[in-house]
């Protein structure tokens, strides 16, 4: 029982009250191992963005237990733990590609130097160090996603948490960048969870979890 | 139906950023409409307080052969008026009076003739001092010359004729003696006359018994005179009231052509009070302008803020086929709405602040109005360019992509490569150097001349000052923040400690946005500050004006026959009196000029009022003073009477005092060591200051006529509080200082900036507040997605606050300081080039730490809730926040 890095037993997320109240997720249990690769999908609103952001600490459920075995409190799960990557790259625009990427690690307290070089070994992974002072605005949408997954794996995090983050690319770009994604996890521990509509993409994970209407079906 | 959703959309989700910007607009409309509503309340109160104080409106001169009937009625066809007296004057060789067995003679005088009625008609020409006023009244000089009193008789010895005797009912003081003397037909800029010094006014029936024979004989020695009181409804502004008035004695002279001459008071007065006026309008536009600038400024940093999301959005309009018109009469629709609503508001807040004036303030009256106006299409323009602008130029990106650029490495802006900020200060000190250059001129009324004209290229220099320093500081952070990274990663390590370098860069690529924020606060700063120590630097001057006028906090002032130096021991002992001191103030002759002369203890002077450095020609009153105790026959001489007389310190003065026994004027020998340019309770021209002591000694008469009082609180309850113990002494006055401030209505200082200073200050402190703040909490909110995104990173509270309070610490500490400082050089500016408001100039800035330090809280808090506020609704927002990431 203890080898889960997150596990979920009947959480719901309920926003805003009484009449007015919208139930986003519905007693969901699950768990993600390391190294699990797991794709969440389902239609548009059926609440795969709630149960990502409920996985990585970012929101409280309204009802149910969630924990982290392996990863210990929720407080300390990002940056060094959990990495999250978005819909779109999400990167601050007034910070360069490489300010972009090391600022995890600084934000987790890790020295200058060491930060850069971390930074800079990311960006070799995904091959974008010629782009390390470009800012973020100059970049392609492909390229900005990269070096958003770059900035997820400066850490080394236990667990990524991507949100769709092929959406805004088309095709060929976003079967480019799911394969750069999965070489550099391939033989790491770090658990991958991603929300798609792409049943392209879900099929090459090894899980698929459905939801519909704020309900998770976990496949036994 | 697309407009109406639109607007729907913007009240209902931009509703924050609409109302800061319309609050910007009203503050705008607010700041102009009251102004205007100040400078016309200033211009009619000054006009109302100067022709409350002419003691006659007019002196109609009536040449040889006028009937006076018929100027009478030539006049009522003319203007209206309330009262209408004939005086009747007569110049005679002099006069005598045999007093106790010894006979005193005058040199020549005047007998002047007046109707019963006379006194209430024009109750500020004649005091009564003794006696009754049915009968003969004598001057009171004159009565001094002759030693006479009530009872007495007085010979009057007319030229060619028999000499006449009366004998004396009253004695009087004839306070407006200069007007009522006055050569009336002089032509102007000839120096005036000096009024006689002996005088007698007799009932009118009397001067007609004695004069008629001499009107017969000497002509040229009698002359009649109406005196008129107007009651005819002047303009407001002193300007126009002056030309009205003007007009109408140039109407009557030319309906009685050769027959009248008038003497126009009226006219005279108003037109002293015009440069006035013009001052006032400049004072208030000098002061007040700024800070509706400011507040234009503040609005379009505001609608700047939101540019971001304007981009965003008219980019997906035109994604969905939209067309520029279409987007620019959707900005149309916002800028009306913000307009209208900015002016509406701004008006409200006009008149509540008008109302501080004023009960019975009215924006539409027709004095205000054209501010009133000018103020709405100010607001309406305002709010057009705010949205307009920005809307027409992103119109002009028509992608989606391009309106995602939020830093970009965009280049320096037009005016920072054509280097307007220097540019500016060029102009700020060229114009600096001119207007001194002048003499610091800025406004002309010359004397009889209709015209007036006020240099207003005078308000470049402290206009161009302010903009080219705001400009400077906006160039000077940019290049600190885009070229010295390691600088200002430096200075924010205690705050960011190990992301100071990211939030360096972080803040080096937001530079155009934080560089408006920090030149709005310095600007904001510098306009309170500015402000603050101006008037306050004017409030203390206006009060050592009045108190140069009255003397000391309060003056018991008797005459030569009753004087007040006798009460010093009671009047000291009064509770609530900090210091009491005698001044003795008489008359002497230098040469055949009779001028004021003061006694004062040298040593002590001081502990019952200011006595200013301002006051001496060395600007050491100290020095001066001491000098003046260690030279018993001492005299310090006024500015004009030294260089009237070519004299030169160190040298012998003969003066005329009255002494001795037969209190006739005799010369006493003083030295002269120094000029005094004021003095508490002297006239501005010529006068003179010796030793009391001096004067007792050679004078054998050791009693002060005057008694300064310095009180330890209120002087209004401590003047109410003597005046029952001076009422005993016949003729003495007591005046406080706030009743003389009202009173000096020839001087600017008497205008009332308290309710514009009130208004000025409330709103800098909005304005400061507003800068700090509200373009802090704007741009902020703007970019919350950088803190969602750097939540989800897993940056903590503290780590969040070095994004936060690194931005508002640079936008309140740079604005702020910078401000400060170019608030109290503007001041300084500002008191130079208006010298002409001041008399006598200020030796120093007069600086409200106590308002500063609430100035500088104001910016604190409102930093401090901004960033607090945007802290907790960026918190509140991630998860929105991210699912629009």
């Amino acid at each position: 029982m203890n080898e889960a890095l997150v596990r979920a037993a009947n959480i719901g997320r309920t926003y805003g009250e009484g009449e007015s109240a919208v139930v986003a997720l519905r007693s969901a249990s699950c768990e993600v191992a390391p190294a699990n690769r797991i794709a969440i999908v389902g239609p548009s609103g059926s609440g795969k963005s709630t149960l990502l952001a409920l996985l990585g600490g970012l929101d409280q459920p309204s009802s149910g237990v969630i924990s982290w075995p392996l990863l210990g409190a929720q407080a300390g799960l990002r940056p060094t733990k959990v990495a999250f990557v978005f819909q779109t790259p999400s990167l601050l625009a007034p910070l360069s590609v490489v300010e972009n990427v090391e600022l995890p690690l600084l934000l987790g307290r890790v020295g200058r130097d060491e930060a850069r070089q971390a930074a800079l070994a990311a960006l070799d992974r995904l091959e974008l160090r010629a782009l390390a002072d470009k800012l973020p605005e100059e970049l392609s949408g492909g390229q900005a996603q990269r070096a958003a997954i770059a900035r997820a794996l400066a850490y080394r995090p236990r667990l990524i948490l991507a949100d769709e983050p092929t959406g805004q690319l088309d095709q060929p770009t976003a079967r480019h960048f799911f394969d750069v994604l999965l070489a550099i996890l391939a033989g790491s521990d770090t658990a991958l969870v991603v929300a798609t509509h792409d049943h392209e993409i879900a099929a090459r994970m090894a899980e698929v979890w459905q939801m519909q209407h704020g309900t998770l079906e976990v496949p036994r | 139906m697309l407009t109406t959703l639109w607007l729907k959309g913007i009240i209902a989700y931009r509703f924050r950023r609409l109302f800061a910007a319309l609050l910007g607009v009203a503050l705008t409309v607010a700041l102009l409409g009251a102004l205007g509503a100040f400078i016309a309340n200033a211009s009619a109160s000054m006009t109302a307080r100067a022709i409350a104080d002419v003691p006659v409106d007019w002196q109609v001169q009536l040449t040889s052969g006028a009937n006076s009937g018929a100027v009478v009625t030539a006049l009522g066809q003319v203007s209206h008026y309330r009262a209408v007296e004939q005086v009747d004057y007569a110049s005679v060789n002099g006069f005598s009076a045999n007093v106790s067995g010894t006979v005193q003679t005058t040199g020549a005088g005047k007998v002047i003739g007046l109707s019963p009625q006379y006194a209430t008609s024009f109750p500020a020409e004649l005091r009564l001092l003794l006696g009754s006023s049915n009968g003969v009244l004598v001057m009171q000089q004159t009565a001094a010359n002759l030693h006479v009193s009530i009872g007495d008789h007085v010979t009057i010895a007319r030229p060619n004729l028999p000499d006449a005797t009366v004998t004396v009912a009253g004695i009087v003081d004839l306070p407006q003696a200069d007007s009522l003397f006055q050569a009336v037909g002089a032509p102007a800029g000839l120096a005036p006359t000096a009024p006689p010094d002996n005088v007698l006014v007799l009932p009118r029936d009397l001067w007609h018994q004695f004069f008629d024979a001499q009107t017969a004989a000497r002509p040229d020695t009698v002359h009649t005179q109406l005196h008129v009181r107007l009651a005819a409804d002047l303009p407001p502004d002193p300007a126009a009231a002056y030309v009205y008035v003007q007009q109408l004695a140039n109407n009557l002279e030319a309906r009685l052509v050769g027959q009248v001459v008038v003497g126009n008071n009226l006219a005279a007065r108003l037109g002293g009070v015009r440069e006035d006026a013009l001052y006032a309008q400049v004072l208030f536009l000098f002061l007040g302008l700024p800070g509706a600038v400011l507040a234009a400024l503040l609005t379009l940093a505001v609608a700047a803020a939101g540019a971001e999301h304007r981009r965003r959005e008219q980019a997906l309009l035109r994604v969905r086929g939209a067309s520029t018109a279409e987007l620019l009469r959707l900005a149309s629709v916002e800028a009306i709405t913000l307009g209208l609503g900015g002016v509406v508001l701004g008006l409200i807040l006009a008149y509540v602040a008008t109302l501080s004036i004023a009960a019975d303030a009215n924006l539409l009256a027709t004095t205000t109005l054209p501010w009133t106006i000018l103020a709405a299409v100010v607001g309406l323009l305002l709010a057009l360019f705010a949205v307009l602008y920005p809307a027409w130029q992103s119109a002009r990106r028509s992608t989606v992509a391009g309106a995602r650029l939020v830093v970009g490495r965009t280049g320096a802006p037009l005016w920072q490569r054509l280097y307007l900020d220097l540019a500016l200060l060029a102009i700020a000190a060229f114009s600096f150097w001119q207007t001194a250059s002048s003499g610091y001129q800025i406004v002309l009324a010359p004397e009889g001349v209709a015209q007036t004209a006020v240099d207003y290229t005078s308000f470049l220099a402290p206009l161009c000052l302010w903009l080219g320093v705001g400009l400077l500081t906006m160039r000077l952070w940019r290049v600190a923040l885009t070229r010295g990274r390691a600088l200002v990663a430096g200075l924010l390590r205690p705050i960011a400690q190990g992301l100071s370098r990211l939030v360096a860069a972080a803040l080096g690529r937001q530079s155009p946005t934080l560089v408006r924020g920090v030149a709005l606060v310095a600007l904001a700063f510098s306009f309170a500050t500015a402000t603050a120590v101006f008037n306050t630097t004017y409030n203390t001057q206006a009060r050592i004006d009045a108190q140069l006028t009255n003397g000391a906090d309060v003056t018991v002032t008797g005459t030569s026959a009753a004087p007040a130096g006798p009460l010093l021991g009671q009047l000291a002992a009064q509770p609530g009196v900090a210091a009491a001191q005698p001044l003795m103030h008489r008359f002497a002759y230098v040469g055949s000029d009779l001028q004021d002369i003061y006694g004062v203890d040298p040593q002590r002077i001081g502990s019952a009022t200011n006595v200013a450095n301002a006051f001496f020609a060395n600007r050491d009153a100290a020095a001066t003073l001491a000098l003046l105790a260690r030279t018993p026959d001492g005299v310090l001489v006024s500015a004009e009477t030294a260089k009237d007389f070519q004299l030169a310190l160190g040298d012998q003065l003969s003066l005329r005092l009255q002494t001795g026994a037969d209190r006739q004027y005799h010369a006493v020998t003083f030295h002269f060591i120094g000029v005094v340019r004021e003095f508490p309770s002297a006239p501005k021209d010529s006068f003179l200051v010796a030793n009391a002591s001096y004067i007792a000694a050679q004078s054998g008469n050791p009693t002060a006529e005057i008694v300064l009082l310095r009180a330890n609180g209120s002087a209004k309850d401590l003047a109410a509080q003597v005046r029952p113990l001076v009422g005993s002494v016949a003729g003495a006055r007591v005046t406080d200082l706030g009743q003389t401030a009202q009173a000096i209505s020839s001087s600017l200082t008497a205008v009332d900036l308290g309710g514009l200073t009130l208004l000025e200050l409330t709103f800098a402190i909005l304005l400061v507040a507003g800068a700090s703040g509200l373009v802090l909490a704007l741009g902020l909110a703007e970019r919350r997605r950088t803190f969602a995104i750097l939540t989800a990173l897993g940056a903590s509270d503290r780590q969040l606050g070095a994004f936060f309070w690194s931005e508002g610490l640079i936008v309140l500490l740079g604005g702020g300081i910078i401000g400060l400082a170019l608030g109290f050089g503007l001041a300084q500016m500002l008191v130079t080039v208006l010298t002409g408001v001041f008399d006598p100039a200020p030796e120093a800035l007069s600086v409200p730490w106590l308002y500063l330090a609430a100035l500088a809280l104001a910016g604190v808090v409102s930093t401090v809730v901004a960033v607090l506020s945007v802290r907790v609704f960026s918190r509140r927002a991630v998860g929105e926040a991210l699912r629009e990431i």
